[in-house]
Order: structure tokens, then C-alpha cells, then sequence
């Protein structure tokens, strides 16, 4: 099962330290990088962006890992957080991603500790099998916070 | 303590125990004093992914060669299992309901399926593949999909 597929966006410089993102799925949004690189205030950056990539994809895969194991969800939520590392020679490296989900499953007749266990396999398989997660080169941290409801 | 032959493709290692047989489609079989006892082989477990559920057969179910004895759902697909020897079933891992991930982590023993009291082993056992055998089974199966013909 050797098989590729191919996604796209494209930039377009808009002036000063801003430009327009077009995604492949759609959405158009203004960008530039964070202020604290001599960008602007307010709008998406690519530091967002790599984040959110992480981030985005696990819980889509997530998602997915909880109807295979037949789990209810109730809510997901989760914060994650991108170290960056500023190296001797001043190139920038994303070192890690934290990821916190708060995660809500209703027990559903099962016992709690062995929908928790389920729900953990659940999430280890959602960082395996995400695309972006196995892609980058950050360490991958996930503490997530596991609530089963009787 | 088993041990295996091995085989790299692309970038997954892929072992094969070598103190049984093996249909052709992945599941392994290894005589015991009360009958065989069958498993999804490495190869069959990385094809899959991750077992969020086992389902097999239960105990006392009659099995032809070829039959369904068990079915796994994995985070990927649902894969039925077919049965390499007629028999009847007389164990099934218990441990399977509630961690079928052992499928995965050892697929060769703690992730065992199920032992069939084996009917007509010394005829069916010539159908199986030996370990070298299946190694180059699975060696052309996994070339097959890599090259997606």
C-alpha cells in the first residue's frame, strides 16, 4: 500500500510582513509571523500554523480512533504548546509539542478503569497514525487528562 | 523461546517463528498436545494496525478449512481470520477482551488466538507452508503492495 496523495496551499505577499493564505481545502486567511519576530498582531503565523497542524490532526485521528474503539465521547479538548529553540548559529527549531487533552467519555455499561485503558490505546493509536505527528521531528508529549462519566 | 527468521522491506522488519507453520494468508499454527494453536502472524498484525478488538470464535464452534474462526478490528480495517485446519474450538485467549493491543506487541505468544482440537491434522498439516516458505510468501505479498500492482 505504497501510496501517495498531494495537498497544496498557496502565499502571496501582500505588503510589509503580510500575506494571503490560500488552502487547498478552502479557507483564505491573512498571515504574517508573530510579533515578537517583526510581525503583526492578530493574525495566523506559520508558528500557529505548525501547531495547530499538530494539533488539528490528532484530534481529527483521535476522532477516528474512538469510533474503531467504540468509545463515547463526550468533549475534547486540548491545548498544545510548540517549544521553540533558538540554536548557537541563530537558526529556530520546534524541539517539542505538548499536547494537553481534556478528554470527557461516558463509561457506557463498561467498567471506568477499562474504558480509560481503551481510551488511552485510543489516543496512543491517534499519535501513530496521525499524519502531521508522524511527520515532524519534535519530540511528541501528550498528558492527557482522562474523565469517565457513569 | 522461539526464534524467527526476518525479513526488511521498505523500512518494517517483518519475523516469522520458526517452530511452526503457516497458511498463506497470515495465520500461524503450532502443535500442542491437545490439538493447534493459531495466530495472526507479525507480518498480518503490522498490515493491520492497531487491535482495538479481537473476535473469535467460541469454544465448542465447529470450523472446515477456510472457515471465519475469528475477526479483528483494528484502528485501520476489519480483518476476518480464516481457519488453516478443520477442528473444533477449545480455548480461546481470554486475554484478548480486555487487551487485544497483545495482538500487536507479541503476536507469536501472549497474542495467540485460539487452540483448535486439530481434526484431521496429518493431512491438513501438508497444506500449510513452513516457516521459510512463508517468509517468501510474505516477501511477495509485501512487494506486491509496495509496487501497487
Amino acid at each position: 500500500m505504497s501510496q501517495t496523495a498531494v495537498y497544496h496551499t498557496t502565499v502571496q505577499w501582500k505588503g510589509e510582513h503580510r500575506g494571503r493564505l490560500v488552502m487547498g481545502n478552502g479557507p483564505e486567511m491573512d498571515f504574517s509571523a508573530p510579533p515578537d519576530a517583526h510581525g503583526l498582531e492578530g493574525v495566523f503565523t506559520p508558528e500557529d500554523a505548525y501547531v495547530a497542524a499538530a494539533n488539528t490532526c490528532v484530534m481529527m485521528m483521535f476522532l477516528w480512533a474512538t469510533e474503531r474503539f467504540k468509545i463515547k465521547l463526550l468533549s475534547y479538548e486540548c491545548r498544545t504548546e510548540g517549544t521553540k529553540r533558538i540554536e548557537l548559529d541563530r537558526t529556530e527549531i520546534f524541539t517539542r509539542l505538548h499536547f494537553r487533552p481534556v478528554i470527557r467519555v461516558a463509561a457506557d455499561g463498561d467498567k471506568p478503569e477499562v474504558v480509560e485503558a481503551r481510551v488511552r490505546r485510543a489516543l496512543q493509536s491517534a499519535q501513530k497514525y496521525s499524519l502531521v505527528a508522524n511527520s515532524v521531528k519534535s519530540e511528541i508529549v501528550i498528558e492527557p487528562e482522562i474523565f469517565v462519566e457513569e | 523461546m522461539s526464534e524467527y527468521l526476518e525479513t526488511t522491506i521498505d523500512k518494517f522488519v517483518f519475523r516469522v517463528a520458526t517452530d511452526r507453520l503457516f497458511s498463506v494468508d497470515g495465520v500461524w499454527v503450532q502443535r500442542q498436545a491437545n490439538g493447534v494453536r493459531v495466530g495472526l502472524t507479525d507480518y498480518l498484525q503490522q498490515r493491520n494496525g492497531d487491535v482495538a478488538f479481537a473476535h473469535v470464535k467460541p469454544v465448542g464452534a465447529k470450523l472446515a478449512v477456510g472457515d471465519e474462526f475469528a475477526e479483528i478490528e483494528t484502528i485501520k480495517a476489519n480483518a476476518s481470520l480464516f481457519s488453516p485446519v478443520s477442528g473444533t474450538v477449545l480455548e480461546v485467549n481470554a486475554a484478548l477482551a480486555l487487551s487485544p493491543e497483545i495482538i500487536n506487541e507479541a503476536p507469536y505468544d501472549k497474542g495467540w488466538l485460539a487452540v483448535i482440537e486439530a481434526a484431521d491434522w496429518h493431512r491438513e498439516q501438508a497444506t500449510l507452508l513452513t516457516p521459510e516458505a512463508y517468509l517468501s510468501a510474505l516477501r511477495s505479498q509485501a512487494e506486491q503492495e509496495l509496487s501497487g500492482s
